[in-house]
């Protein structure tokens, strides 16, 4: 692992324009994720950025990390087996809320309890903005869209409540209206030594309401840290959680002040140890002819 | 607008021509991420007129950096970036597709209103006497960039009339 404190914000972005419509709250995400990395300080040769399909999964292609844009909802196992086969590696995982909690929405709480060192960012919009905005997981009950126009009949999925109750050691959320905020709880979810998740409240310029636009999240976030909460009170949490999609509270929710061992640890411990025992190559071959 | 672990009581010249830099820089970017969006996104006449505020802040940017060079040579910078965020760059989604050239000068608008408000807020917490004079000097300063924006949107052609845009054109008399 290099350590490179000063590569400035600039670094990690890459030559590649964003596409992203005009007013679109991913670029101020995009930008977080600059400075986030930048702050971190490793170089962007060991940071890989895996993503599924979406709006916001084109992201991995506008830093100059490495980017895989693979398919919908399968961002999370990709991003397992990398963690896996190049532990080194700073893992990044993102996509919206459709790709991670509809398409994608039964590898989450695998993703959880596995508990592999990694960052997953949902840049939340309540929307499937990328197909002409038709209701996704995370779409309020009422909203009239494309394929409900009397309104949807559905309750929405709550991203925060279920994380924590899968058992993730480490949920934030934040805004692109608060870009140090954001910035900052991207930072300490990378440094968290397992599944880290942060959930962006980030707008849908095009199909999303006027109060989720960033000027309404100006005036109606409220950070986390100001009401006094604990981050390592987890109950509390879940209670804070239950306000999703109500009450606009950014920062860190949850932060297990007792992380446990990744499961990338453990296989490397367990690698270890078989080792001592493990039979060596050129005798594999003596053991069949012997039978 | 945001500043994060700035103290404007213990401000010493050096640090506050150095946010005044910062912040004239973060202005410059922000234009230029605009700009490309709007060029992207076929909206060539704002895209120009954010071209030309990159360059107008760009100038502010190295006039005041060339004082603080004069000033205080190379000495090490104690603010960042990360101290500062949207206090004289325009909002990220101040940016439509399609957006008008007038609208684009109201955004600038909106953002050098900002930028003074800062300055006028900051400046009764200000202790240090040349910083004092610094911070109502930059104060005036937006004031004066309003009034050039303010001349550029009288020159700017009005709002489109919605009712005569993108009418079907007759197809039987």
């Amino acid at each position: 692992m290099t350590a490179l404190a000063t590569l400035p914000p600039a670094q990690f972005k890459s030559e590649l324009k964003p596409i992203w419509c005009p007013g679109c709250g991913d670029y101020g995400v995009v930008q977080a994720i600059y400075r986030a990395l930048s702050a971190i300080g490793r170089p962007p040769h060991e940071i890989a950025f895996i993503s599924g399909i979406g709006c916001s999964s084109r992201i991995p292609g506008y830093t100059t990390a490495y980017g895989f844009n693979t398919v919908h909802g399968r961002a999370l196992p990709i991003a397992q087996g990398l963690k896996l086969a190049n532990p080194d590696l700073l893992v990044l995982v993102a996509g919206g809320d459709g790709d991670g909690f509809s398409i994608g929405g039964g590898h989450v709480p695998h993703a959880i309890r596995r508990n592999l060192d990694l960052t997953y960012i949902v840049m939340d919009n309540q929307v499937y903005g990328l197909t002409k905005g038709q209701l996704s997981p995370t779409s309020p009950k009422g909203l009239k869209t494309v394929t409900s126009a009397y309104g949807s009949l559905e309750s929405p999925i709550n991203p925060l409540l279920q994380v924590l109750s899968c058992g993730a050691g480490f949920v934030a959320q934040s805004t692109p209206a608060d870009m140090p905020g954001l910035a900052a709880v991207i930072e300490e979810a990378i440094r968290y030594p397992g599944f880290s998740f942060v959930n962006v409240q980030s707008p849908c310029v095009t199909f999303g309401e006027e109060d989720q636009q960033v000027k309404a999240h100006k005036g109606r976030m409220q950070s986390l840290a100001s009401k006094g909460h604990d981050p390592a009170d987890y109950l509390k949490a879940l209670e804070l959680a239950t306000h999703y999609g109500v009450e606009l509270y950014t920062g860190v929710f949850y932060r297990n002040p007792n992380p446990p061992a990744t499961y990338d640890a453990q296989v490397r411990e367990r690698q270890a140890e078989l080792q001592k025992t493990a039979v060596p190559r050129e005798r594999i071959l003596e053991m069949f002819q012997k039978g | 607008m945001a500043t994060q672990g700035i103290n404007f009581q213990n401000l010493s010249l050096k640090d506050a021509l150095d946010l005044a830099v910062l912040i004239e820089e973060e202005a410059r970017d922000r234009y230029l991420e605009l700009a490309e969006q709007l060029e992207t996104h076929h909206t060539p006449e704002a895209a120009v007129f954010f071209r030309k505020m990159v360059r107008v802040e760009e100038i502010h940017r190295s006039q005041l950096d060339k004082r603080r060079h004069e000033l205080f040579g190379d000495m090490p910078m104690t603010v960042t970036r990360a101290m500062i965020f949207d206090i004289e760059a325009p909002e990220y989604d101040e940016a439509r597709a399609d957006m008008s050239v007038q609208a684009a000068l109201q955004a600038s608008m909106r953002s050098e209103k900002k930028a003074h408000d800062f300055f006028a807020r900051a400046l009764p917490e200000v202790r240090d006497e040349a910083v004092k004079a610094l911070f109502s000097e930059l104060r005036d300063e937006e004031l004066e960039h309003q009034r050039w924006v303010q001349l550029e949107l009288d020159r700017a052609p009005g709002e489109p009339n919605p009712a005569f845009d993108d009418s079907d054109e007759p197809v039987a008399l």
